[in-house]
């Protein structure tokens, strides 16, 4: 199974981890993507600028020729990637289809290696692209006397083990059809609306110029004698026409990609529904829950003012007023002076004994100081 | 507008018998001692019921109101008009019920043949005003407005995701 993006994350990670690696690193890195696509990564101490990466697919073609190999067309589009730096090893290693040699030496520097790198990563897509292209291609240019004579047998693809597809050559057009299989029942009915949506989109105007798209409940009689647990599904079959005008050029890899990921597409679409209806039901229910929060009598309780908290303590009150200041400065005074004068309070520096606002009457025998006289 | 009457007449028909059910009244149980159920829920002592009232808007939408001395039982039944409504009422009704401790009031288990279902005891009545309860549950009913904007939110989401797909071909 083709995924949407062309690149492979882990492979590109891995490759852009050894180019940009200051010091020599070994690696041996063995790992899967959707179940059915195999990677190798071998990268050695001593030899760190050649990288070794095999790789394998669930490749299977049945048609007129059963065929599970990758193209020679295919090694040279992998080759002309980045020229000097991939290289065909042959024999592939053991249990893979295809091993490359990559030269790190030979990378551009900069923005470019980033490029050749993620070009490099793509080549499962590309040997995927490949086979049917050449195949849409080949049925293309079939006449339609050549396809009678081959019965207008189906090509069968399998890219992913549960996840078929048939292609088959029709007077002027190639038409796809992909039986849909879904293990959840809401899952069936998202799909079966969305495509119910595809074939009223298709069949718009505006999108006279995309394939013509259909959905039946039933296989279509082309693909009689097929295996039959291909074509037991609960969201029934999907048929792309596709047309001359869309195998042409620069559209072709357009449209093998496309079909490659209808699969891929649908389930994600449905994901993302699923995720959707969630969210919404959360907020729903917070709505909720908010307005039965409401019928309770504890509403009574003091409002907010003026956005302050609702449930505000009472702190102790602060007396208002210059009289009440003052007041509150004598019983300051009076608890220091109660306490030994070598204690600090902090914040309390201007009640020391040594400043001046404390007066003390101080009692002198100098006759000078004297502001009273003495009786006799 | 036409529309919405039955709608009115339904909802009206429904609050007026909740205000005439909602009167509740604390009943310790008469078999177990020191014990307080709800009695519309045991159903054992047929003198502490009254008769259960059903109001159908249709085939397909009903409401059925249970009364006791100290509990109500209101089950809803919403209308479904196609499988894709129905599993969004399912999922939707279901993510409601599973949370029901949130909302107090709401049955984990919806009775048997209905939707869902809300369970008011007496100490509900006392802790929440009648006429605000009453107005929830009728806002409650509005969840088969919820459903249908979900189904067109679906169904919108779907059209633009097949008219993206179709687009990558031309």
């Amino acid at each position: 199974m083709a995924y949407l993006e062309r690149s492979s994350p882990t492979l590109k990670e891995t490759l852009l981890k050894i180019y940009r690696a200051e010091k020599p690193i070994e690696i041996d890195q063995h790992f899967y993507e959707f179940g059915s696509i195999q990677y190798h990564i071998k990268c050695s101490v001593l030899d760190t600028k050649i990288v070794y990466v095999s790789t394998s697919t669930l490749l299977e073609t049945q048609g007129i020729v059963t065929s599970k190999e990758i193209l020679s067309a295919t090694y040279e589009v992998i080759k002309n990637i980045a020229v000097g730096v991939i290289d065909i090893v042959d024999p592939p290693r053991l249990g893979f289809q295809l091993t490359l040699k990559l030269h790190l030496d030979n990378i551009p520097r900069g923005k470019e290696a980033i490029k050749i790198i993620t070009r490099i990563s793509e080549i499962q897509a590309i040997i995927l692209s490949s086979q049917l292209k050449e195949m849409l291609k080949r049925l293309n240019f079939q006449d339609d006397s050549q396809a009678i004579n081959n019965n207008n047998r189906p090509i069968r693809i399998v890219y992913h083990p549960s996840e078929p597809f048939y292609v088959f050559r029709q007077a002027e057009k190639i038409t796809a059809v992909f039986p849909m299989n879904f293990k959840d029942n809401s899952d069936v009915v998202i799909a079966m609306s969305f495509f119910q949506e595809l074939v009223e989109v298709g069949s718009q105007k505006e999108m006279g110029k995309a394939p013509q798209c259909s959905w039946s409940p039933v296989p279509p009689f082309q693909l009689r004698g097929e295996p039959v647990h291909d074509l037991t599904t609960n969201a029934g079959f999907v048929s792309f026409d596709i047309t001359s005008r869309h195998v042409e050029g620069k559209r072709l890899d357009k449209t093998v990609w496309n079909l490659l990921n209808f699969y891929a597409y649908v389930k994600y679409h449905i994901k993302c529904s699923r995720g959707y209806i969630q969210r919404r039901m959360r907020k729903r229910m917070d709505s909720l829950v908010k307005r039965l929060n409401n019928t309770r009598f504890e509403e009574e309780a003091p409002q907010k003012e003026n956005g302050a908290c609702k449930y505000v303590k009472e702190l102790v009150k602060v007396p208002k007023g210059k009289l009440m200041m003052q007041q509150r400065c004598k019983d300051m005074t009076r608890r220091v002076k109660i306490s030994k004068f070598r204690i600090r309070i902090n914040g309390c520096a201007r009640f020391r004994f040594n400043q001046r606002w404390i007066s003390i009457p101080k009692f002198s025998s100098k006759s000078s100081n004297k502001s009273y006289t003495k009786l006799d | 507008m036409f529309q919405a009457n039955p709608l009115r007449l339904y909802l009206a028909c429904i609050r007026n018998t909740l205000e005439a059910a909602m009167c509740l009244q604390n009943f310790p149980c008469q078999e177990v001692e020191r014990h307080n159920k709800p009695e519309v829920e045991l159903k054992t002592s047929p003198e502490l019921l009254l008769n259960p009232v059903l109001i159908c808007r249709n085939e397909a939408e009903k409401c059925l109101i249970e009364t006791s001395i100290n509990s109500l039982r209101i089950s809803l039944k919403v209308k479904q008009a196609d499988e894709l409504e129905n599993i969004l009422t399912k999922k939707f009704l279901r993510f409601l019920s599973m949370r029901a401790e949130a909302f107090q009031v709401l049955r984990r288990k919806p009775v048997q043949g209905y939707d869902i279902s809300f369970l008011i005891t007496n100490y509900h009545c006392e802790e929440m005003q009648k006429q605000k309860l009453i107005d929830f549950i009728i806002q409650f009913m509005e969840a088969k407005k919820e459903i249908s904007e979900l189904k067109i939110s679906v169904n919108t989401r779907g059209r633009l995701v097949a008219t993206e797909f179709l687009k990558q071909f031309m």
